[in-house]
């Protein structure tokens, strides 16, 4: 490309990224301003009579015990990521070192799993959680573990299949029991997919705001999705102060870890991509 | 340190019956073709009844090209295959069913294996930890492969860090930290470049005289059998031709494989016939030119009680001999001259087949030149039709 051209190409990124990024600035500088000013002017900077400080974030904690969600957010995220993790690593090492028709079969239909859509799923998913009393964040652990994992075990799988296995049966000859490979041997290798997929499925859990409101027991459990949702109230009154103030504290924990991780992301989809 | 017996050991991958189907219809009667695949009702046959006494201590080469079963075969050994028939015995014990840990022996794999997250010392340490060593132990232990390894100031790299030909060292040194009975080697000097290859067999020749253990070492490459092996095993289609040691294999070749298999350039093969005259003495015609047989080949053909019949007269490429004169000799066209340094290598096409001579370098031979060539009577092999050494005892 010569200079010209490339010239031209960072033009259009920069304003690419701009139109990209310019909702979440609006939103932030929004979570600053009075309500009136938010509903009236969205797009003008908080200054003088509108600035109110962090009024509408104490609001959002005081008032709707944002902290109480926030906190069911972390439990649910954390340990179906845990579950995730360690349930499909395992499941996509055996499905690789142990090819029979059953786990094939095991195979496809976690392959399968990822192109059903969730619509399709959801009413009787709803009915079976009921059922089963999974309307609780454990429940929902449950729930996640079952949707998370076709893609977890899809990638996993991928990665293990470009592990020579010769390092397992070395680790065989040197004195590991199978789950001594695992733990000792596979799963440290494992570690730029493991980073990955946890990446994916944190944001994925993170956000997530409709499995959670179809399974979980409302009046108990209110994740922070749910409860933003909750913020609009009942006969058309919205608190978009708070609702602001909501989303920025919602979005800044995942938008850290993703900072954070992303070039593992990068490393964890290429892996097993080239015979290394 | 060990003694392993291999007896009538054989190895059979179950198939399922609709490609065992294909497989066996591709080869006639279930006999081996060219893809050395042999296929039975119980699946396809990787080794078959594979007998062999290992003596303490001995250095032992499993040989044969791509598919012949001799990987499958040191697996066997190490526990990575089930043994589907036959007993594997080491010092005396029946290891069958034995887990790979509890059969004291360590393996050096073809791309190393090593543990990519650890360094060179956690790797050579790894099997010592497992087997809940003290740590002064340990440390002598590393200390002292390492040393003999020459990898001491690899210790704290990673293996991404090292070169090939490290790595395969630090592979070594992970095995013989455990100072196991039996070491496997799975041709662990083919990912090296040719230089590094004979660098580490040399490094091998003298780690043997350093450490206990009994070897069985898998290779395809002939000259590291001929230079490693105190006995080599040339396998073919899952099935031992030969045991013996280098000199008694490449002297007295059990078959028309073996012959061809061991030695480089391979031996020269040329149609002809057994005659026994009427004094009981054997000469061999080859396009019509009779080559006497030195007294000890006579003797042995005269024991085993060879008729006249036609067979295939072997000649290693060093055993031919130009000549001038034309009595007693062949003649054939010079196609390709290579020269190798301080000798050269003749591509001739003579009796309707190419042979190689091998002769001191001349500049004065051209491609296109008649040769005439002869052979002693005792550098001729005389092979069967159905392809065996007739000097050998009938089995």
């Amino acid at each position: 490309m010569d200079k010209k051209g490339k010239w031209y190409g960072t033009t259009f990124l920069t304003f690419l990224c701009i139109f990209w990024i310019f909702p979440v600035l609006c939103v932030l500088w929004n979570s600053f301003k009075d309500k009136t000013s938010i509903n009236l002017k969205p797009f003008e900077l908080p200054a003088g009579r509108t600035f109110v400080g962090w009024e509408n974030y104490a609001q959002a904690i005081d008032k709707y015990g944002l902290l109480k969600s926030v906190g069911w957010t972390v439990f649910i995220t954390v340990f179906s990521v845990a579950a995730i993790l360690i349930c499909c690593s395992m499941c996509g090492w055996f499905i690789t070192r142990v090819r029979t028709k059953w786990t094939k079969f095991i195979y496809a239909l976690c392959i399968f799993s990822m192109v059903v859509p969730f619509q399709m799923v959801m009413f009787t998913l709803s009915l079976v959680t009921n059922r089963l009393h999974l309307t609780t964040p454990w429940g929902l652990i449950v729930v996640y573990l079952g949707f998370g994992a076709g893609l977890a075990v899809f990638m996993f799988t991928g990665f293990v299949r470009s592990i020579p296995i010769e390092i397992e049966e070395a680790a065989l000859i040197d004195g590991c029991t199978p789950v001594q490979t695992f733990f000792k041997v596979v799963l440290p290798i494992m570690k730029p997919t493991y980073i990955s997929v946890g990446i994916l499925e944190t944001m994925w859990i993170w956000n997530d705001f409709l499995l959670p409101y179809l399974v979980l027991d409302i009046k108990k459990y209110k994740t922070i999705s749910i409860i933003i949702q909750y913020m609009k109230g009942s006969y058309g009154s919205v608190d978009m102060g708070a609702i602001m103030a909501a989303l920025i504290l919602a979005v800044i924990p995942v938008v850290v870890f993703y900072l954070s991780c992303q070039k593992y992301i990068i490393k964890g989809v290429a892996a097993g991509a080239v015979k290394g | 340190m060990a003694e392993v017996e291999l007896k009538g050991v054989t190895k059979i991958y179950e198939e399922n019956a609709d490609s065992r189907k294909k497989k066996k219809k591709n080869q006639k009667g279930g006999a081996p073709k060219s893809s050395g695949i042999k296929v039975t009702d119980e699946g396809v046959v990787a080794v078959e009844d594979f007998n062999l006494d290992i003596h303490d201590r001995e250095f032992i080469v499993l040989v044969g090209p791509s598919g012949c079963g001799k990987s499958t075969a040191l697996r066997m050994v190490a526990g990575l295959e089930t043994i589907t028939r036959g007993q594997l015995l080491i010092d005396g014990k029946v290891m069958n069913d034995v887990e790979p840990k509890d059969r004291d022996i360590a393996m050096v794999f073809q791309n190393y294996a090593l543990y990519p997250h650890m360094t060179v010392r956690q790797n050579m340490e790894f099997p010592l930890k497992l087997r809940k060593l003290p740590q002064n132990e340990i440390d002598a232990r590393v200390n002292h492969a390492a040393e003999i390894l020459g990898i001491t100031e690899y210790l704290d790299r990673k293996p991404k860090a090292l070169s090939g030909g490290q790595r395969q060292r630090v592979a070594i040194g992970r095995a013989i930290v455990r100072e196991p009975k039996v070491l496997l080697m799975d041709e662990p000097l083919s990912n090296l470049d040719a230089k590094l290859r004979n660098q580490m067999r040399a490094e091998i020749i003298k780690l043997r005289k350093k450490i206990s253990s009994t070897f069985l070492y898998v290779t395809h490459d002939q000259t590291e059998a001929m230079t490693l092996g105190d006995r080599i095993v040339v396998m073919k289609f899952g099935e031992i031709q030969q045991v013996g040691t280098p000199q008694e294999v490449f002297d007295h070749p059990a078959n028309l494989f073996v012959a061809g298999f061991i030695g480089v350039p391979m031996m020269n093969f040329f149609d002809g016939r057994l005659d026994r005259k009427a004094d009981g003495s054997y000469e061999v015609v080859v396009d019509g030119v009779r080559f006497g047989l030195s007294k000890e080949k006579q003797a042995t053909l005269a024991a085993n009680k060879a008729e006249s019949q036609a067979v295939t007269v072997g000649v290693r490429p060093e055993h031919i001999v130009p000549v001038t004169e034309g009595a007693g000799s062949l003649e054939g066209t010079i196609e390709v001259s290579e020269l190798m340094g301080s000798s050269q290598h003749l591509h001739v096409s003579a009796c309707g087949k190419e042979c190689v001579i091998i002769q001191p370098a001349n500049d004065a031979v051209r491609m296109g030149d008649r040769i005439r060539f002869s052979f002693s009577p005792d550098t001729i092999h005389v092979f069967g039709s159905d392809g065996r050494n007739l000097e050998n005892a009938k089995e």
